[in-house]
């Protein structure tokens, strides 16, 4: 008789073999302690520490000092101009596509217009923004004929920051829309008030938290983003992450980047938390297959509907625009000066570009299959088993993702400087950042997957006599095989355009074409670091049709998985 | 060809959950059962009682924190669900989504390395039992939700289990498709000998395919037996009034003879051929069926009030004030010649047998 009386705590049985287990927690732990926590660990201590003691001199100096105090103001300020401006276009944009009934049959072409940004390196908008409106701008010189014109400041940063990232808003704020029934509008229309009346009373009260996310999101990003305020902020209107930069690349001042890095996490922790609470508290949306696209009722007038969707073309058009400009400046001799069809940008970056173009593309096709695997396996682990570290473990493995990218990048070239991990100056120092950085999204994208497979598919396997590997095997690693191939993607998108992390990284061996239009910008080869984005763009563009193509392969048809890249 | 039928035995299994907020929940108290083999055997009781959690325990997906597990003779209490060879069908179905049909019934078979034409014949044979020839290339999200539980249930069959456990597996279905797959579920048990426990909350299900029920509330059975001995001998308010719809009437035993009881009930001396657990002197209670009662416009036996009279077409069920006690019958082909109007009195016959004694704590 077995007697003994224990607690069942809610594991699942079926689990893989114990020492297979033990061994892969143990070496991702180990992951997980080396490139976030130590790194980070090296971040605080250089800024907090003095010969081995606790000092706060340097945090009291760094925020007292008048030129630091402008730049966390403008940051935040940027940040929140950027989060108002970039929501509302959004909110225009998913409302236009979900509720205006002429925009149904441009909606994949608006879905494709927005995708653009996100999937561009970081500078694209800017480098366009100076075509057009700088001294020489195709729209300020050549058109308006204006001289001497000031591209460079707040104005020019926030609408080339507002275009890049209100896509993000716009697809966060879409799904909710679709998902909230148009017979709620019908509804209060029936009850006698006006269409506005119905958007402003029912509408728009039920998308506020999404729009709260989609505010924080687009806040985050701003904050965050490096590229932009370096080629558009110019030197009056300096923000955290630039500052930071030049305090380390131009004065080769650790500490006080260290410090300014710092400054940045106060709100950059505040958003991160506070989207958190929003998203698990807050939602009134529930997923539901929408059947037909067409909606039934009109949710506005046919002149307000007409105004929105040619709103939404002027903006697409515009961004059209940039990418044309784009376009066209990397085949012309010199854009703004001699416009003669030219291919000697691309031969330059095939030729003096090749090796940055061939370390990129070895980077990320080498980070491409360690991010999936590693995505896949902690959100398998988080996501579908209970052991005593799994809380400890969703929280550190999101921390690079939430950071902005100049603390992660600070905190590496910190920690990987000297022994024992003497990292910097090789690939792998790069390959590792993306990795950690980026795979985040594929380990959302795992457990996401694994919430829809239900626990009794592991229990039916095991009854028909599979053991737990076989039941991993043949059963749950095909099922979230989909989100293997999603994190693959970002992290291959990411490698190809990221740089606030890695531009501290780079080094003689190894560099990155995001960090070589960088160059290239501040050496007024406006030509070639056209050409590279070009390059950039088409390399992703093909790599994400790509991926999305098997992805539908592979996913099983009842499993809903998002697309690579939004 | 099945093996033998086995017999399977629970004995004292207790089932406790670590709740967060709530501490440990006991949801099964020492519980103990015996199938008999090749039966039939259905846990039926409301949500929470306890039923799935004994169903899961069986099948391996739990551990019981007391008590032993035995298919036939062997004791398969530590066993994991994959070595324990069973079959389970689950009340989502539980098919795999990256698989065909085939597949998902061939897939207990490749784990068990068998030929390639063996799992053939065994697929299609399979599939032939539960009417889905020829779909065996189909997705599973290209079936209805009836073909999926049939696929469901010849996955479970195809690996010729020891023992069949049904996880409330009609649930997602409409009525009419629920009343066929339930005929078709004891046809292939009975053809296939398996010993089969069944979990379902709904009683008329249970009454028509089981060969016994076991009723359980609050982790217990509460009694055991085929659906006749249940609802005409209840052994408690609790299951009387479960099963069907009861009339529990308080009264008192006066006299106790070999083959006769009288009691005082209805404010009315009534003989009873019941077998009488009760003294004489002690109070009682009598479960009576709405329809083993009738109502006349006059005679002997107690006397009421018409309260109301709802028509269902095949029935009508009165409630009839006597004295305090509000009475439930209910009148079978109904007709408007014999029926009673709200406050028409009436005097209500009882029955002379299937009548059950409860004795009152």
């Amino acid at each position: 008789m077995n007697a003994s009386v224990q607690t069942i705590a809610p594991r699942p049985i079926v689990r893989p073999g114990a020492w297979l287990w033990r061994g892969g927690l143990l070496g991702i732990w180990l992951l997980l302690l080396i490139f976030i926590v130590y790194p980070l660990l090296m971040l605080l201590s250089r800024a907090f520490l003095d010969d081995g003691h606790l000092s706060l001199q340097a945090l009291g100096a760094a925020i007292t000092a008048p030129k630091n105090l402008r730049a966390l103001g403008n940051s935040l300020l940027l940040a929140t101009m950027v989060g108002v401006a970039g929501t509302l276009l959004g909110l225009v944009f998913a409302f236009t596509v979900e509720r205006v009934r002429s925009a149904g049959r441009l909606a994949r072409l608006i879905d494709f217009f927005t995708f653009l940004p996100l999937i561009s390196p970081p500078f694209t908008t800017s480098i366009a923004f100076v075509f057009s409106f700088g001294p020489r701008g195709l729209i300020t010189y050549e058109l308006l004929g204006i001289k001497n014109v000031q591209v460079y400041g707040l104005t020019s940063t926030f609408a080339a920051e507002t275009l890049t990232y209100f896509p993000i808003a716009y697809l966060a704020l879409r799904p909710m829309l679709a998902s909230i029934s148009t017979s709620l509008e019908e509804a209060a229309f029936s009850l006698g008030g006006s269409r506005w009346h119905a958007f402003r009373t029912v509408t728009l009260p039920l998308v506020i938290p999404a729009l709260a996310n989609a505010f924080l999101l687009l806040f985050g990003c701003s904050l965050a983003d490096f590229a932009t305020p370096l080629i558009l902020a110019g030197s009056d209107f300096s923000v955290l992450p630039t500052e930071a930069y030049l305090q380390i690349t131009g004065m080769f001042d650790l500490k006080s980047g260290a410090i300014l890095s710092l400054l940045l996490l106060v709100p950059a922790g505040l958003v991160f938390y506070t989207q958190e609470r929003l998203v698990a508290g807050r939602s009134y949306v529930t997923v539901t297959g929408k059947a037909g696209v067409l909606a039934q009722h009109d949710s506005v007038s046919g002149i307000a509907g007409a105004a929105l969707l040619g709103f939404c073309l002027l903006v697409s058009a515009l961004i059209v625009y940039f990418y044309l400009l784009l376009f066209y400046a990397s085949i012309v001799l010199a854009f703004g000066a001699n416009h003669t069809l030219t291919l000697d940008h691309y031969r330059v970056i095939f030729s003096e570009g090749l090796p940055a173009i061939r370390d990129t593309l070895i980077i990320a096709l080498i980070g491409m299959p360690l991010g999936g695997i590693y995505g896949i396996a902690i959100g398998y682990l988080v996501g579908r088993t209970t052991f005593i570290s799994r809380k400890a473990m969703e929280v550190v493995s999101m921390l690079n993702y939430a950071l902005p990218g100049t603390i992660v990048g600070i905190a590496y070239l910190l920690a990987f400087n000297d022994e024992p991990l003497a990292l910097t100056g090789t690939a792998a120092i790069l390959i590792a950042c993306y990795v950690f950085r980026y795979s985040p999204i594929g380990i959302r994208t795992t457990v996401a997957l694994l919430q829809q497979i239900d626990k009794s598919m592991e229990e039916a396997s095991a009854s028909l006599g599979a053991g737990s590997l076989v039941t991993f095997r043949r059963i749950m690693l095909p099922l979230i095989l989909p989100a293997f191939f999603a994190g693959l993607g970002v992290v291959f998108i990411r490698s190809m355009t990221a740089i606030s992390a890695t531009i501290f990284l780079v080094s003689i061996n190894w560099t990155l074409i995001t960090v070589k239009i960088l160059e290239n910008m501040t050496e007024v080869a406006l030509g070639p670091a056209a050409a590279f984005s070009v390059f950039v763009i088409v390399v992703v563009v093909l790599v994400t049709s790509l991926l999305n193509v098997l992805l539908q392969r592979l996913t099983a048809p009842s499993l809903r998985v998002g697309r690579i890249g939004a | 060809m099945a093996a033998q039928s086995i017999a399977i035995r629970l004995q004292g299994i207790s089932a406790v959950f670590h709740h967060e907020r709530r501490g440990d929940i006991t949801a099964v108290k020492n519980l103990d059962l015996e199938v008999r083999p090749g039966e039939f055997l259905t846990l039926l009781g409301a949500s929470g009682c306890g039923k799935t959690t004994t169903l899961r325990v069986i099948a391996g997906f739990q551990k019981p924190s007391s008590g032993r597990i035995l298919f036939g003779d062997e004791d398969v209490t530590g066993l994991a669900a994959n070595q324990r060879d069973i079959g389970f069908v689950f009340q989502n179905y539980a098919l795999f989504p990256h698989l065909s049909v085939f597949e998902n019934v061939a897939y207990g078979l490749r784990v068990k390395r068998q030929g390639a034409a063996l799992i053939e014949s065994s697929v299609d044979a399979g599939l032939r039992q539960v009417g889905l020839s020829g779909m065996g290339d189909r997705m599973i999200n290209e079936l209805s939700g009836g073909q999926q539980q049939r696929v469901a249930l010849a996955r479970a069959i195809a690996i010729r289990p020891r023992v069949l456990l049904f996880d409330e597996p009609l649930s997602n279905l409409d009525a009419q498709l629920r009343v066929q797959m339930r005929s078709e579920i004891v046809r292939l048990q009975k053809e296939l000998a398996i010993t089969t426990i069944y979990v379902t909350h709904d009683q008329e299900e249970a009454m028509a395919i089981s060969d016994r029920i076991a009723i359980m509330d609050g982790g217990l059975i509460a009694q055991v037996g085929s659906a006749e001995e249940l609802y005409l001998r209840p052994a408690s308010r609790f299951v009387a009034g479960f099963l069907g719809s009861a009339n529990l009437l308080r009264g008192t035993v006066v006299a106790v003879a070999a083959t006769m009881t009288s009691i005082d009930i209805l404010g009315h001396r009534w003989e009873l051929a019941a077998n009488n657990p009760v003294a004489a002197g002690r109070p009682v209670d009598a479960v009576i069926r709405p329809e083993a009662l009738t109502l006349a416009k006059e005679g002997a036996g107690p006397r009421g009030r018409v309260e109301s009279r709802t028509y269902y077409g095949d029935k009508a069920e009165y409630l009839v004030r006597v004295g305090t006690d509000l009475v439930q019958a209910v009148q079978w082909n109904p007709s408007a010649d014999d029926a009673f109007s709200e406050g028409d009195l009436v005097c209500v016959k009882l029955p002379a047998s299937n009548v059950q004694l409860l004795a009152v704590d």
